[in-house]
């Protein structure tokens, strides 16, 4: 009686467990039906593709020195390539143009003025050169940034003697701190949305 | 809800055959009826073997008449009148049953008693210690200690335990870390569902309210099969309220402030059981705070806020039950605003100054960078137990864990977070106790899991993370083998089928510099002009096992032993992360070659229990073949100047190490405790030092207590830790282009050793009968200490939190 009644449940039991399995093979099988669908891929949208620094002449509009770096990635997390066209020229004053571009996008997206020029207060572009004697002069018409500096976008510079040396253009995003005194611009806290140096450059 | 139909049907099915054969029983009496001369035959009988049960009493409620069982277990009623008869019996560690029978006639019953009830953890409140596990090192916090960590999160909390330190971003983003792993090699099981919330990451700390919790299990080491065997560093077992059968209604409210990021926190729990077995419970907690401060500087954009809710329903019963648990947790999070960099120049300058270089003045505000991260589970359980059988118990559970990470943007895309993860999981388990030899005990069962994540493209950031979809199955059995009083011996063994199928873009210049244009070339199902898209499907074969031993060698000294075979998967952040990680400033990289990592793992642990003093020695030798690790590389290039690669790096590593906890009792009022812990960790292919591992600590505390003065206790804690002198030093040089100068990037060196010294009192009034009032003040970082963790991975960017007054009051009614 004992021992039949033990078997009896343990065969309840293991109908049970057996249901319990099956349920589960089941319920797994519903759920594994994925959608195959594709996932959409991302383009940054972010991104800087194109930094290009014009130095015209303000004498002669024909000659001017042309700072590319390009990153088919982005600046951010590409690799970049710098390319110097044209040579300053000893005792020239020259106006810097700006112009920032991401080209993964078409058109390509002017990330200057869509960007960064609206929120100024928050950016600041600093400058630096290493072995050339120039000098440079934040513009009275540039535009305003943070804390009572200038952004940084429309510059003159002095090519005063003849070298060669690096000439350094950052942007730093949400800085603590910016001080243009000395017109390059120096700045604390906040992050480098870029940081590039263009070597080899020459006065002549 | 399929599972639970079935399973209802079934078991009424085995009710109504049960009612069948009464109900013939009946009939069949019921031409003998005569007047007041029915004889009863009884046999009381055990629930799980069948063995009678001799000697219970049988208390005959409508005569007020007494019996008891013979030596095979019968009694016997004699001159019962026709109608109603209720007898209430009665045996040592039974659990009391009445049980009414209607009298036609003579009658025979059969009666089975739950007969140890003490050993079944179902239903009784034990006095011993009610693990989850035999033999391994595992180390319980109580409901006591965890609600002084009320304001604090679950890290913290387990960090009462030597051995368990943990892995931090800032001060909220916390992690546990079990002699010296973390993330993936952690499982965490909240209320018997293993929690899924992307554990991969170092800044994903687990989505668990500490509040909802009364009891915290630490397994070191993957003794616990039964959750799975992929749990490399341990398992930490999180459970809520126990749920006694009595008509009962009692609830807890706490409230507490701090004066640091001047936060407050509350939180209530109500609870509703009945005799019957039926239970709820409701629990619900919000936490604040703002800027958190350092001794010397406010922490800015430190801020916290989070809200949890939680619900219990079912049914409890010691032969069935079932419950329903829902749980919801969002946390907005707050990282610390200097430590968003550019590149290494910025991490340079940051590390150079010494301190943050963004300070402002304190507010609540949240602003990115930051974490906003919602976390739902939902779970239905149901379980029988069956006579002479054991336990089943089946259980489906879902949770959906959405990972927002905002970083500083501009423009439009301001309010946009860079990183979208929604991950989905469902999971089906059903397992099987056999008790009914209490000697011999056996646990068997089976998981199902489908898991799918999803990275929302809307982001207009590149997926770290790619969607996938993820299928588990495992199998399990383990058994308990009780060889005499003094000595246990466990083992088990566990298959895992994992297979993980996902959908990733890979930019070309990433593709190639991978090589894996050689190797994956047929994983290509899309060529794009820049990107190209990858249908990576890996499957993994995954065996673990675990065997141990525990011995009592006198009154006073037991020891253990434990072996245990882990075995784990790659995470998809191992294999597959690819790009910018922005929150955390730095390339990592995964690697689709990735195999499984193996550990072995022993320890042996001594527990002296005297009446004075109580020792517990815990060594461990923790062997991890192929283990995977983040690591600084090198760095790339880019536009934004040289920026840090982190790459996950497969080797072959040992650990090793040992926790102590002394406690020794120098009076009626004064206590001492010591907890030390050290931690050793190599890398075997490179003979370098293993990075993130915990230094060596020591905490000492001294306790008065006074039951006397409403139960008034103070102590003074002595937190001491030493520098890590074994690092691999992974520091590289950059140039920096302008001026062709080369500039060292010290990002290995570990901070300088601390001493922290902490206050905590509280005392407990009874306010009436059912009403207490537990007030406690705690003082932390006493001196206002500067110093700064080598496990906070902000370490670099700001010290550590400075003086902190708390003030909770706790009313428990």
């Amino acid at each position: 009686m004992k021992n039949h009644k033990s078997n009896l449940n343990i065969m309840k039991s293991t109908k049970f467990f057996i249901s319990a399995l099956f349920c589960l093979a089941l319920v797994t099988s519903f759920t594994s039906c994925s959608d195959d669908d594709d996932p959409a891929p991302v383009n940054e949208e972010e991104i800087i593709t194109t930094l290009t620094l014009t130095f015209v002449n303000t004498a002669n509009p024909l000659d001017f020195v042309v700072l590319n770096s390009f990153a088919a990635d982005g600046l951010e997390d590409g690799m970049s390539t710098e390319t110097i066209t044209g040579n300053f020229t000893a005792g020239v004053t020259y106006a810097l143009s700006l112009s920032l571009l991401n080209t993964s996008e078409n058109p390509a997206e002017d990330v200057l003025n869509g960007d960064i020029i609206p929120e100024a207060d928050e950016h600041f572009f600093a400058y630096a050169v290493n072995g050339l004697d120039m000098t440079m002069t934040r513009d009275a018409g540039d535009v305003d940034g943070p804390s009572g500096s200038k952004l940084g976008v429309n510059t003159t510079w002095v090519a005063n003697s003849a070298g060669t040396g690096n000439l350094q253009i950052r942007l730093i995003h949400e800085p603590t701190t910016v001080d243009d005194s000395d017109e390059f611009g120096s700045a604390t806290g906040g992050s480098e949305d870029f940081n590039i140096t263009f070597t080899g450059v020459n006065i002549n | 809800m399929f599972v639970l139909n079935r399973l209802e049907l079934l078991f009424y099915l085995n009710v109504m055959k049960l009612n069948a054969l009464i109900v013939t029983l009946l009939i069949f009496q019921l031409g003998f009826t005569q007047n007041c001369d029915s004889v009863f035959l009884g046999e009381i009988k055990d629930f799980h073997d069948n063995t009678p049960i001799v000697g219970a009493t049988v208390f005959i409620k409508n005569l007020d008449k007494y019996v008891s069982s013979d030596i095979n277990g019968k009694f016997k009623i004699e001159n019962l009148c026709k109608g109603e008869l209720i007898l209430v019996i009665s045996h040592v560690s039974c659990e009391t049953k009445m049980v009414t029978y209607t009298i036609y006639g003579d009658l025979f019953k059969s009666i089975a008693l739950e007969h140890h009830i003490e050993e079944l953890t179902e239903v009784t409140v034990k006095t011993e210690e009610q693990t989850t596990t035999r033999t391994a090192q595992e180390t319980l916090i109580k409901s006591d200690v965890l609600e002084r960590y009320s304001s604090l999160s679950l890290g913290d909390a387990l960090k009462e335990v030597p051995g368990v330190s943990s892995i931090n971003t800032g001060n909220t983003i916390v992690k546990p870390m079990i002699n010296g792993l973390h993330s993936s090699r952690i499982l965490i099981m909240n209320n018997g569902v293993r929690q899924q919330d992307q554990e991969w990451g170092i800044e994903h700390a687990p989505n668990i309210d500490l509040n909802s919790a009364s009891q915290i299990s630490v397994i070191k080491g993957s003794g616990a099969l039964a959750y799975g065997g992929d749990a490399v560093g341990g398992v930490v077992v999180v459970s809520p309220g126990r749920i006694i059968a009595k008509d009962t209604l009692f609830g807890r409210t706490i409230i507490g402030g701090q004066t640091n990021g001047r936060g407050y926190n509350i939180t209530s729990s109500l609870n509703k059981n009945y005799s019957t077995g039926w239970f709820a419970q409701v629990q619900g907690s919000y936490k604040r705070n703002g800027d958190f401060k350092a001794p010397d500087y406010n922490l800015t954009n430190t801020g916290l806020d989070s809200k949890g809710f939680s619900a219990r329903l079912g049914k409890r019963k010691f032969e069935s039950g079932f419950e329903f648990y829902y749980s919801y947790l969002n946390n907005e999070i707050g990282i610390l605003g200097a430590s968003h960099i550019g590149s290494v120049f910025d991490i340079e300058r940051a590390i150079n100054a010494g301190q943050p270089l963004l300070i402002e003045e304190f507010s609540y505000d949240i602003n990115a960078p930051k974490q906003e991260i919602t976390h739902h589970l939902v779970k239905a359980n149901y379980y029988k137990r069956f006579q002479g059988f054991g336990k089943v118990n089946v259980q489906y559970d879902y949770q959906y864990n959405q990972r927002l990470e905002f970083d500083v943007r501009i423009g439009d895309r301001r309010n946009i977070p860079a990183i979208d993860l929604t991950l989905q999981t469902h999971t089906l388990l059903a397992d099987a106790s056999l008790d009914s030899n209490l000697d011999r005990k056996y646990n068997f069962g089976v998981m199902g899991r489908y898991q799918n994540n999803f990275a929302d493209p809307d982001t207009g950031v590149r997926r770290l993370i790619p969607d996938y979809d993820k299928y588990d199955f495992g199998i399990y059995g383990t058994t308990e083998w009780r060889l005499n009083d003094d000595l246990i011996v466990d083992a088990g063994i566990r298959y895992d089928f994992s297979r993980i199928d996902a959908k990733k873009f890979y930019l070309r210049s990433r593709w190639e510099e991978r090589g894996y244009d050689v190797d994956f070339s047929d994983i290509i199902i899309e060529e794009l002009p820049t990107q190209l898209l990858t249908n990576p499907v890996f499957n993994y074969h995954n065996f673990s096992a675990a065997t141990g031993a525990r011995l009592d060698l006198n009154d006073d000294n037991q020891i253990l032993f434990n072996y245990s075979l882990a075995s784990r998967p790659p995470n998809p952040s191992e294999l597959f992360s690819d790009g910018l990680h922005h929150s955390a400033a730095r390339f990592e990289l995964g690697d689709l070659r990735f195999t499984k990592e193996v550990a072995n793992r022993v320890s042996f642990s001594h527990k002296l229990n005297t009446s004075k003093f109580n020792l517990i020695t815990e060594v461990f030798y923790n062997r991890i073949n192929n283990f995977i690790y983040l690591r600084p590389f090198d760095f790339i290039l880019t536009g934004r100047g040289p920026f840090p690669i982190w790459e996950y790096q497969q080797t072959d590593a040992e650990l090793f190490g040992f926790d102590l906890t002394a406690t020794y009792t120098l009076s009626e009022q004064f206590q001492f405790q010591n907890k030390t812990s050290l931690t050793k960790g190599n890398d075997l292919d490179t003979d370098l030092p293993l990075i993130d591992i915990p230094p060596f600590n020591t905490v000492n505390q001294i306790r008065y207590t006074n039951s006397a003065w409403n139960n008034f206790s103070a102590s003074l804690k002595s937190e001491w830790v030493f520098e890590q002198n074994e690092f691999p030093d992974f520091n590289f040089e950059v140039e920096d282009e302008l001026t062709g100068e080369m500039v060292l990037l010290d990002i290995s060196t570990p901070p300088p050793a601390f001493h922290l010294l902490h206050f905590y009192s509280e005392a407990t009034f009874e306010l009436s009968n059912k009403t207490k009032l537990n007030v406690s003040l705690a003082v932390n970082n006493i001196f206002d200490t500067s110093y700064r963790n080598y496990l906070n991975r902000l370490r670099y960017f700001a010290d550590e939190l400075g003086r902190n007054v708390l003030l909770q009051l706790q009313l428990n009614y």
